[in-house]
């Protein structure tokens, strides 16, 4: 995992503020369930991240 | 800040349900299966769990070799042009949904993470998927072990940020055919929008594959070309995955080369390779006395193996942990032997 940092960086497009709107503007959920259920109430698709913080 | 709400990616990101997940407890490994030695992965997908394309995927030289924002972005359109498609009765899985499964349903990983109040890590279910494929004897360590092989290998470099655009062939991927500025339509017969998508379908062919037909767009028109795969295509620089390689050697060792073999009488096929490096820990745990430029010409009497083109590959695929082999060396002008006694992962004992 010592290539992780670098990869935080590269993908700092998804900040690691979790729940709320971003500074971004971006709404990140934190649950995958809510995930679904939010797509099936707006039809919009998902963009899932599985990110592993040691 | 880099996607501001009204930027391209933005706005791309701005027409999906983002979700960020960090706690592997709940998930379905089986429909979400990737290489766990990617702390970043993504799928793009619908409300009923159909995945249109994969973002993410790596090399042995680091995790983000191949992540890029301009080639993320890329991949969010495609994404929502399938999804539009979907929504129109116009795109189906390729794939039936996997049956389900969960990582409590590995019962050694429960004890390892679950029962004691750990976090299930990304890398701790591949590596105990492993541990139970090898109790159950499903185990192929070429297959499991050894995940996102190098496209390098066969010849195929990418320009990374425009995503399966071909920036240069040689090799193997040359002389099938494949020019710079193909476009990578498909792999093994599955359809790939992203680097991610690619090295998962190649992930996914046997081991013994010696050729993969892919589909690629040149001038507006597809074709089909066949690139013949050298042996250990499969083959990557694992040292990094220290918890995936059992057994444990403490030694790393290259190749002969041709000449080298030839100046020593040792055959052609054979997998004589020279000493490189031993880990202190040998000396620490009394596992063999190998010394740098020792050359290892058999193990246990046996010199060659169609997968293994080093002693030490040949012992972590042939040989379990905790096994003593006596190995034949030159060393000095002298043929000797040398035991040799590996050693398993604790975490896995």
């Amino acid at each position: 995992m010592s290539h992780l940092s670098r990869a935080f960086a590269a993908l700092a497009v998804f900040p690691l503020m979790m729940g709320a709107q971003d500074s971004d503007g971006i709404h990140w959920l934190t649950s995958y369930r809510e995930a679904l259920k939010e797509a099936k109430a707006t039809g919009k698709p998902i963009f899932l991240e599985y990110r592993c913080e040691p | 800040m880099l996607s501001p709400a009204n930027s391209a990616r933005g706005k791309l990101l701005s027409q999906y349900v983002c979700v960020r997940v960090i706690r592997m407890d709940d998930v379905d490994v089986n429909l979400f299966e990737y290489d766990r030695n990617n702390p970043l992965y993504f799928f793009l997908m619908n409300a009923d769990e159909q995945i249109y394309a994969r973002y993410g995927g790596r090399d042995s030289a680091a995790v983000d070799s191949y992540l890029n924002l301009d080639s993320l972005e890329l991949a969010l359109a495609k994404g929502l042009e399938l999804h539009g498609q979907w929504r129109k009765g116009e795109w189906k899985s390729a794939t039936p949904r996997p049956a389900p499964r969960f990582p409590r349903e590995y019962p050694l990983l429960v004890q390892r993470t679950f029962a004691q109040g750990q976090c299930v890590e990304c890398h701790l279910i591949g590596d105990y998927q492993n541990i139970h494929r090898q109790l159950d004897g499903t185990l192929d360590k070429r297959k499991h072990l050894w995940r996102s092989p190098d496209f390098k290998v066969i010849g195929i470099t990418l320009d990374i940020p425009k995503g399966l655009v071909v920036k240069q062939a040689a090799g193997e991927a040359a002389a099938a055919g494949l020019m710079a500025g193909d476009v990578i339509r498909s792999w093994n017969g599955a359809r790939v929008w992203t680097f991610a998508d690619a090295q998962y379908a190649h992930d996914m062919l046997d081991r013994a594959a010696r050729e993969v037909k892919v589909v690629v767009e040149r001038g507006g028109a597809e074709r089909e070309i066949t690139i013949q795969l050298p042996l250990r295509w499969w083959l990557t620089d694992v040292r990094w995955r220290q918890s995936s390689v059992d057994p444990r050697v403490y030694f790393d060792d290259r190749p002969l080369t041709e000449a080298e073999k030839r100046e020593r009488n040792l055959p052609a096929e054979s997998f004589a390779s020279m000493v490189r490096r031993v880990a202190d820990m040998a000396r620490l745990m009394k596992t063999h006395e190998l010394a740098v430029g020792d050359v290892i010409v058999a193990v246990n009497g046996v010199d060659r193996d169609p997968d293994a083109n080093t002693a030490e590959l040949y012992l972590r695929l042939r040989t379990k942990p905790g096994d003593t082999v006596q190995l034949d060396v030159l060393r000095g002008g002298e043929r000797i032997k040398v035991p040799l006694r590996s050693l398993q992962m604790s975490f896995r004992k």
